[in-house]
């Protein structure tokens, strides 16, 4: 391989994927989670701050950039990866390959997960009551409960991932540090998410 | 007269690439501090299943018998590693012995692993010194950093890293972590170092560094102990950063 052949853009592609994860969509899923607890406060406050997120002038140029296109983008290419693996969990047994595992599970469901989320509520009627009557059932909840604890685990432990496809973390010990701040992480989201959810059961 | 303890062992067997494969059991009297290939050299001599079936003998590959060739590779109860350094009082029995699964079967055991080697020619693992005149003494290499380079020098490359990666598959054509640990290896040596953009660049193909997928098995695979996380996350940092600055000086 001599260096004036240029390579193809498998690196760079595999390092927007990676980048992708965090911004824009791990930043907008941090912010849909807490901007959600304002549903705590009943269903008027939750209609008013979602109609006035959606009057902004530009907001569906902004949604298709910041959010649609990324999240787009980075499903895709997740796909085709999660395709080039080949799981060995039941012969190596050890934590890390079970969440290389859940990993792409996750990362699959939440595909699910948002597609369903986004035909219901950005295509349908974006209200409390949409909301509150699709988690009335006891399939649609425990659909959104699995898909917001998902979404979170596929972050957090993709956050893991990130640190070593940029090279922060290098050595064993601090990806152990960067584990176990990822699993406090990882517990807080998961309050605030289910917090969430439980606004829309009362 | 008590009856004799045993050795069980249970053999995936195939006559050649494109055969079927068939399981065959043996059993071997017991005796002490026995290994895998003392067990495998047992059958050679009387190759007769444990239900008085005559066979042919079975096929493996070995060498050094001190674990450091990496030829006698194979899955022992599941796990790939050396078959001289596996010993069966340390073993679960029956002992299931099967060809590694991500190379070519040859026969029985035997798989080739040339693989392995078109890897290292990807990723320029040798330092090039060959030249029209004497090149001189190179320069010094620092002692704290030969003493962890030496750790890296230890590959052999015996596969048990490749049998463990699930990035290693048919559908991917990711080169494995052992190929890359070797890209440290030499880009560490103050020589080798000259030529690290050639090992970095084939780096960032298809089937390089992008395409590890974090399941951190291979370290714990490693019959060495060699660091190939820390390795992989080196050269993540490294393949960066030429990526990068070989971008901006286009």
């Amino acid at each position: 391989m001599s260096l004036a052949q240029v390579s193809n853009h498998h690196f760079l592609i595999r390092r927007v994927h990676s980048l992708l994860g965090l911004v824009p969509i791990g930043f907008f899923l941090t912010f849909h989670l807490f901007l959600n607890l304002t549903a705590l406060g009943g269903p008027k406050q939750y209609d008013l701050v979602i109609n006035t997120m959606q009057s902004f002038p530009g907001i569906f140029i902004a949604e298709l950039i910041v959010i649609f296109i990324p999240i787009a983008a980075h499903a895709i290419y997740g796909t085709w990866v999660v395709y080039t693996g080949q799981t060995n969990v039941l012969r190596y047994k050890y934590a890390r390959n079970w969440f290389y595992l859940i990993q792409r599970i996750s990362g699959l469901y939440t595909l699910v997960f948002v597609i369903t989320h986004v035909y219901l509520l950005r295509f349908g009627e974006a209200n409390f009551a949409t909301l509150s009557e699709f988690m009335s059932q006891p399939l649609g909840l425990s659909f959104y409960v699995l898909g917001v604890l998902l979404a979170i685990f596929h972050f957090t432990n993709g956050l893991w991932a990130f640190a070593i496809t940029w090279g922060l973390t290098v050595g064993p010990h601090s990806q152990r540090v960067w584990l176990y701040t990822l699993g406090v992480i990882f517990v807080l989201m998961s309050v605030i998410g289910m917090a969430d959810i439980f606004a829309f059961l009362k | 007269m008590a009856e004799q303890k045993k050795i069980q062992i249970k053999i995936r067997r195939q006559d050649g690439p494109n055969k079927p494969f068939r399981w065959e059991e043996f059993e071997i009297p017991y005796r002490e501090k026995l290994n895998v290939i003392s067990c495998l050299m047992e059958i050679q001599k009387n190759p007769i299943t444990a239900s008085g079936v005559k066979t042919t003998p079975v096929v493996w590959e070995c060498n050094c018998l001190e674990e450091v060739c990496g030829a006698c590779t194979m899955n022992i109860n599941g796990q790939g590693k050396q078959a001289c350094s596996a010993l069966i009082d340390q073993l679960e029995q029956p002992i299931v012995l099967e060809p590694l699964t991500k190379f070519p079967i040859v026969r029985d055991l035997m798989i080739d692993r040339q693989i392995m080697f078109d890897h290292l020619k990807t990723v320029h693992a040798w330092i090039p010194i060959d030249g029209t005149y004497n090149l001189g003494s190179g320069p010094r290499m620092a002692e704290v950093k030969r003493q962890w380079a030496y750790e890296l020098s230890k590959c052999m490359t015996c596969g048990c890293c490749m049998e463990a990666c699930p990035q290693v598959n048919p559908r991917s054509k990711f080169i494995g972590p052992s190929a890359i640990s070797q890209v440290r290896l030499f880009n560490a040596h103050p020589t080798g170092e000259m030529n690290k953009h050639e090992r970095l660049s084939a780096l960032l193909d298809e089937g390089g560094i992008a395409d590890c997928g974090n399941s951190q098995n291979c370290v714990r695979a490693c019959p060495k102990e060699i660091p190939l996380t820390t390795s992989l996350a080196d050269l993540n940092r490294e393949a960066n950063k030429f990526a990068i600055n070989r971008w901006l000086r286009k």
